[in-house]
C-alpha cells in the first residue's frame, strides 16, 4: 500500500500575478516541505496526460526541483487524472521504481483568453458540429443534461438550489477558498441564468491555481512529518465514447460514464461499503453533475440524488459531507486537485472549522468525460 | 477537415440531410467514424432524413461564450441549442439551433422540422406545423 504524505495548494484566486509554472511549483514545493522531503527526494512525477504535457511538462518541473526521476506518467487529462494517479504510483513504488512520486497540476484559466472553453476545440466533430450552434461551453453542455434529467426524474430548480446552497456553506465555514459570499435562497434564484436551467451559481469557478500531494511507500510514510493519509483503494474506467461524442451522443446519457465502474473498483480494492464512507469530494463541475455522481458512484440510486441531498444532508455536519472545502462551484476550479488536498487534510483532521468529526474514510470522485477516476483514502 | 465528415456537408449543400449508416449491419451513428463503431464494417453510405426531428433537450444560452460564433453566424445570446433525434434515423442525435421558436413553449419530445436552404455548412430547425 501507498500513503500520501504531503499536500500543497496555492491561494485560489480568479486572476493570480503568478503564471501558471510558477503556481505549479509553488503547490509542488508547499506538498514536499509538509512531506517533510527535500526536492531531491522526489524520484517520480506523475501529472495529467491532457493539460500540463502543454502548459507545466514534468520535465520542466523535474528540473526546476533538482529531482532526477525513475518514472514518470501521465494519466488521462483533468479530474480522473488528477484522483487515479495513485494507480500509476503504486505500481511504481510497489514494483521499486521509485521512492517518492510527486503528483502536481495547475491552471491559468482566469487570466488565459478563451479560458476553460477553447479546450474543447481540440474535438474535430465538436468543432465541426456543435461550434457553429454556440454549443460550445461546458455551461451548456450541462445546462442540455439538467432538462434531460429534470424531464426523466422529476428535479426541480429547488433541487439544484439546495445542492449549491449547502456547498456554499461548506465554502464558508472552511473559509480558504475563492469566494465570501453567502448563498442563500433569494440570491441563488435572483443569480443570472447562464444556459437554461443553470444559474451563475450552478457553474463552477474559474480559478488560476495550482495543487500537488507526495506519495511513498506506507511503510516510509510512518517516519515521516505528517500522519500518512492510505490509499487503500483507487479505479480507473472509461467508456468507449469519445470526448467528441459524450455529451451528446450516448444512449443513456444521463448516467456520469464509468463513474460506477471506477467506484466499485476503488471500494473492492479497499475493501470499503459504500456506507463505511464518513465524507467525499465530488468533481462538482455543475450542480447538475454533482448531483449526478452521488448517484453514479452509488451513494443512492438514480434519480433519488435529490432526495438523498434534502434527507441526508451533504454539509459538514450532514449525513454524508459532499465537497467539504465548497468544491468546484465555491472553493476553486482547479479540476479537483483542490479535492485530492482536501481530503488528506480531513483525514489528518486539519480542517478547522470545516472538519467532519471523526472522518476516517474519504472517497474523492474525478471526472473527465468519458474518464472517471475514484481513490478511497483512509487514515 | 476529415474524410468521413465531407459528405455531411457536401450533402447539405444540396439540401439534403444526411446521416451515416453501416451497409453492413445497418445501423446509423454519429458523429461520424472511420469505420462503423458497432461492427467495424468501412461501407458505410449516407442516408438522407426527413428532416423531422424531436427534441431530446435543450438549452437556452444566455451568456456570449464564443466571439467567433457572434461574427461569423450572428450567434448572439441568448439562442436556443437543442438536441434532436431522427425517428428515421436512430441512433443519431444531432445539435442545432431552433428558431422561430417560443422558449417558453419548449417541451421535450415536440416535434420540429428543418429549415432549408442551409447557409455555411449549418441546417437551423424550426417548431414543426401541425397538420
Ligand atoms: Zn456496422
Amino acid at each position: 500500500m501507498i500513503a500520501i504524505v504531503g499536500v500543497g495548494e496555492t491561494i485560489p484566486l480568479r486572476v493570480s500575478p503568478k503564471d501558471v509554472r510558477a503556481l505549479c511549483l509553488e503547490a509542488s514545493l508547499a506538498a514536499i516541505a509538509d512531506a517533510g522531503l527535500e526536492c531531491v527526494d522526489i524520484d517520480g512525477i506523475i501529472t495529467d496526460a491532457g493539460i500540463m504535457p502543454a502548459s507545466v511538462p514534468a520535465d520542466w518541473m523535474a528540473a526546476q526541483l533538482g529531482a532526477s526521476l525513475n518514472f514518470s506518467g501521465n494519466l488521462s487529462y483533468g479530474g480522473a487524472g488528477i484522483v487515479a494517479a495513485p494507480m500509476l504510483a503504486e505500481m511504481a513504488i510497489r514494483s521499486g521504481r521509485a521512492k517518492a512520486v510527486l503528483f502536481y497540476f495547475g491552471v491559468d484559466w482566469g487570466s488565459r483568453p478563451g479560458g476553460p472553453y477553447a479546450f474543447h476545440d481540440a474535438y474535430p466533430a465538436k468543432k465541426l458540429f456543435e461550434k457553429p450552434y454556440g454549443f460550445s461551453a461546458q455551461p451548456a453542455y450541462f445546462g442540455l443534461w439538467a432538462r434531460r434529467y429534470m424531464h426523466e426524474y422529476g428535479l426541480s430548480e429547488d433541487d439544484l438550489a439546495e445542492l449549491a446552497i449547502a456547498q456554499r456553506a461548506n465554502a464558508l465555514r472552511h473559509g480558504g477558498g475563492q469566494i465570501k459570499k453567502p448563498l442563500d435562497r433569494e440570491t441563488y434564484f435572483t443569480s443570472r441564468r447562464i444556459a437554461d436551467p443553470l444559474r451563475v451559481a450552478d457553474c463552477c469557478l474559474i480559478t488560476d491555481g495550482a495543487g500537488a500531494y507526495v506519495m511513498t511507500s506506507a511503510e516510509r510514510a510512518r517516519d515521516l512529518r505528517k500522519q500518512p493519509v492510505f490509499v487503500h483503494g483507487v479505479g480507473f474506467a472509461s467508456v468507449p465514447v469519445s470526448g467528441d461524442d459524450v455529451f451528446t451522443q450516448p444512449a443513456p446519457l444521463l448516467l456520469t460514464p464509468a463513474a460506477a465502474v471506477a467506484s466499485r473498483q476503488a471500494r473492492e480494492r479497499a475493501g470499503v461499503a459504500i456506507g463505511d464512507v464518513d465524507f467525499t469530494e465530488i468533481y462538482d463541475c455543475f450542480s447538475i453533475s454533482c448531483l449526478m455522481q452521488i448517484e453514479d458512484l452509488g451513494f443512492c440510486a438514480k434519480g433519488e440524488g435529490a432526495a438523498f441531498i434534502r434527507e441526508r444532508g451533504i454539509t459538514i455536519d450532514g449525513d454524508l459531507p459532499v465537497n467539504t472545502h465548497g468544491g468546484l462551484l465555491s472553493y476553486s476550479y482547479r479540476l479537483g486537485i483542490e479535492h485530492m488536498v482536501e481530503a488528506v487534510r480531513q483525514l489528518r483532521g486539519e480542517s478547522g472549522a470545516a472538519q467532519v468529526t471523526n472522518a476516517r474514510i474519504g472517497l474523492v470522485g474525478g471526472f473527465s468525460p468519458p474518464d472517471y477516476g475514484v481513490a478511497v483514502l483512509g487514515r | 477537415m476529415a474524410d468521413e465528415f465531407r459528405p455531411y456537408f457536401d450533402a447539405l449543400a444540396r439540401g439534403i440531410l444526411a446521416f451515416p449508416r453501416c451497409g453492413d449491419c445497418g445501423r446509423f451513428h454519429w458523429y461520424p467514424m472511420k469505420l462503423c463503431p458497432f461492427c467495424h464494417g468501412a461501407g458505410i453510405g449516407w442516408e438522407a432524413v426527413s428532416g423531422v426531428a424531436s427534441l431530446f433537450s435543450w438549452t437556452i444560452v444566455r451568456h456570449d461564450f464564443d466571439p467567433a460564433a457572434i461574427e461569423r453566424y450572428g450567434l448572439r445570446a441568448p439562442y436556443i441549442v437543442a438536441l434532436l433525434e431522427f425517428a428515421d434515423a436512430p441512433g443519431v442525435r444531432l445539435i442545432s439551433n431552433l428558431v422561430e421558436a417560443d422558449p417558453d413553449a419548449l417541451a421535450i419530445g415536440m416535434a420540429v422540422q428543418a429549415l432549408f436552404p442551409a447557409h455555411d455548412g449549418r441546417v437551423l430547425f424550426r417548431p414543426a406545423r401541425v397538420g
